[in-house]
């Protein structure tokens, strides 16, 4: 349904934001972008969408109207502008409507998605008014309301609380269920590790392998992050090292990688103890996305710890 | 497809309150001042005609541009509403606006000018075919500027040319190569009309005003998908 091989992209004379994009999605299928800032992930997002042509490489997408005349595509940006004197049920009432709903049709969609998206509160509202939150969940509804066949979303998770992060996934999963192809750029690896059938990694312009989520983490085996809150930093410098655990963060919390899991943790509390640091508090975090996108790129995503030299 | 980006704009003028109240208010002012100055009828109605036409031409060019910086004039077309509709729509749903909020500012001038009521239809006729040719020729601006400043340059540069072309600053004697541009241009009806309130003076140009009024859509609507992509862009330069 859309295919990109070779895709790349640069804004004027910049350097070129994607390089090298492969990816195929198709209907049924959630598709998660998972890559840095600057990874080139919304940059393909927007050729998918046909906002402009790439420079080279081969894209394939389908038509921009569906048979039954519906608009085909629903996209939702960052920065997604709004009619900002009128309200959000006005808003999406356009939007869906021009995406080629008749007005019943458009209303009771928008009812709907203003409920399960938690909006109707502030439906009636301009938009001027609204929180960031509220703007990207109205941008996510206005994309979702004429029930595209292809769904393409720029980090959808961004202002939004748990219950909207919840009902996000409900949707996208029914989406997806209903045959549409929906293509999602993130570095929310929980939200993608819920939603997600597939995860393309992506790093420096360039799409960079990837796979289902849970075979990436499983592929990780048992190895763990450990986060410990320490009295105080350790002031020991190279930090204290251990057979199958590394520091990667010596700041506090303290953050070690460890391959055998909790396992490890008695040998890690005894080098901690020689090294003078008191531990507070300790947090064992199981393998994830962030963790298969680090062995697999050899890049950390906004959040992570970076890796110590 | 019903006429929802005309609803739209209508929807959003009734938002804009003060905006329509000083639409109405700074151009009657300045027509009252001209009126009240007992300045001769040729001058009056040259200052007249340069603010009914100027007005429209930048309240169509300026905002568009602005809608295209934030990105709005994108999200339309992507979001399915057909470029030829979207600026149709749009100069059609000014023009009417422009055309209620210059009422007044016209009513003062043409008693301004001698309040003849044989002039008032072809005033009224003129006005509004200006104000709809003016609305779309800011379309047509917009499309080739590249930002805000950069429209007020050229919508004031594209109304003045129109306006000189109309024979508002200079009248070429008959038969010259100037009055046949005159004979062919956008204003000169409005133009004449204003001129009429005063004297018994019959009003040319209808045709011309009708020419352009009926041909300046066909234009836009062929050249839309193209300002479209340019306006669609001007979000995308930004965002570099």
């Amino acid at each position: 349904m859309l295919w990109a091989t070779g895709v790349a992209y640069g804004y004027g004379s910049a350097p070129e934001a994607l390089q090298e994009a492969e990816l195929a999605a198709v209907g049924g299928e959630v598709v998660a972008l998972l890559g840095a800032n600057g990874a080139g992930k919304t940059t393909l997002l927007r050729l998918l969408d046909g906002q402009f042509e790439p420079r080279r490489g081969q894209l394939r997408r389908p038509p921009s109207r569906t048979p039954e005349g519906r608009l085909a595509y629903g996209f939702a940006g960052e920065d997604t502008p709004h009619l900002d004197l009128l309200s959000g049920w006005e808003n999406a009432r356009f939007f869906a409507r021009a995406a080629g709903l008749d007005r019943a049709s458009a209303e009771a969609a928008v009812g709907d998605l203003l409920a399960r998206l938690a909006l109707l509160a502030e439906a009636h509202r301009p938009v001027a008014e609204y929180s960031f939150g509220a703007r990207r969940k109205l941008a996510l509804l206005e994309a979702l309301a004429h029930r595209p066949s292809v769904l393409l979303l720029d980090e959808p998770t961004v202002g939004l609380d748990s219950a909207a992060r919840a009902a996000l996934t409900a949707l996208l999963r029914e989406r997806s269920r209903e045959g549409a192809a929906v293509v999602l750029a993130s570095h929310d690896t929980a939200f993608l590790e819920g939603v997600a059938d597939r995860v393309v990694f992506m790093a420096r312009g360039r799409t960079r392998g990837g796979g289902r989520p849970r075979e990436l983490v499983a592929a990780l085996g048992g190895a763990a992050r450990i986060e410990m809150t320490l009295a105080a930093p350790i002031s020991s410098s190279p930090p204290p090292r251990g057979t199958g655990w590394t520091v990667v963060d010596g700041g506090s919390p303290l953050v070690v990688r460890a391959d055998a899991g909790a396992a490890v943790l008695p040998d890690l509390c005894r080098a901690l103890a020689a090294a003078g640091a008191e531990v507070r508090q300790v947090v064992v975090r199981p393998p994830d996305l962030s963790e298969a996108f680090r062995r697999n790129v050899g890049e950390t995503l906004p959040g992570v710890a970076e890796t110590a030299s | 497809m019903s006429p929802l980006v005309w609803a739209l704009e209508w929807r959003l003028a009734r938002r804009r309150r003060r905006l329509f109240l000083l639409n109405v208010t700074v151009p009657l002012l300045l027509v009252l001042a001209v009126a009240l100055a007992s300045a001769p009828v040729v001058h009056a109605a040259a200052v007249f005609v340069v603010l009914f036409v100027i007005h429209p031409t930048f309240g169509s060019a300026v905002p568009l541009v602005r809608d295209a910086e934030t990105g709005m004039v994108a999200r339309m077309l992507r979001g399915g509403v057909p470029p030829g509709a979207y600026f149709l729509e749009r100069a059609a749903a000014a023009a009417l606006l422009d055309t209620l909020q210059l009422l007044p500012a016209v009513a003062v001038a043409w008693w301004g000018l001698g309040g003849r009521g044989s002039a008032l239809l072809p005033l009224l006729a003129g006005l509004v075919l200006a104000l709809w040719t003016a609305n779309l020729t800011g379309i047509l601006v917009a499309a080739v500027a590249r930002s805000v400043a950069e429209t007020a340059l050229f919508a004031a540069v594209a109304a003045l040319l129109l306006l000189h072309a109309s024979g508002v600053f200079r009248t070429g004697p008959p038969g010259s190569v100037a009055a046949s541009f005159e004979g062919a241009a956008p204003f000169r009806l409005l133009h004449e009309a204003l001129l009429a309130s005063g004297s018994a003076l019959p009003t040319a140009g209808v045709w011309a005003a009708l020419i352009w009024a009926a041909a300046l859509p066909g234009v836009v609507l062929l050249l839309a998908p193209r300002i479209g992509v340019g306006l669609a862009g001007v979000a995308l330069r930004r965002s570099m």
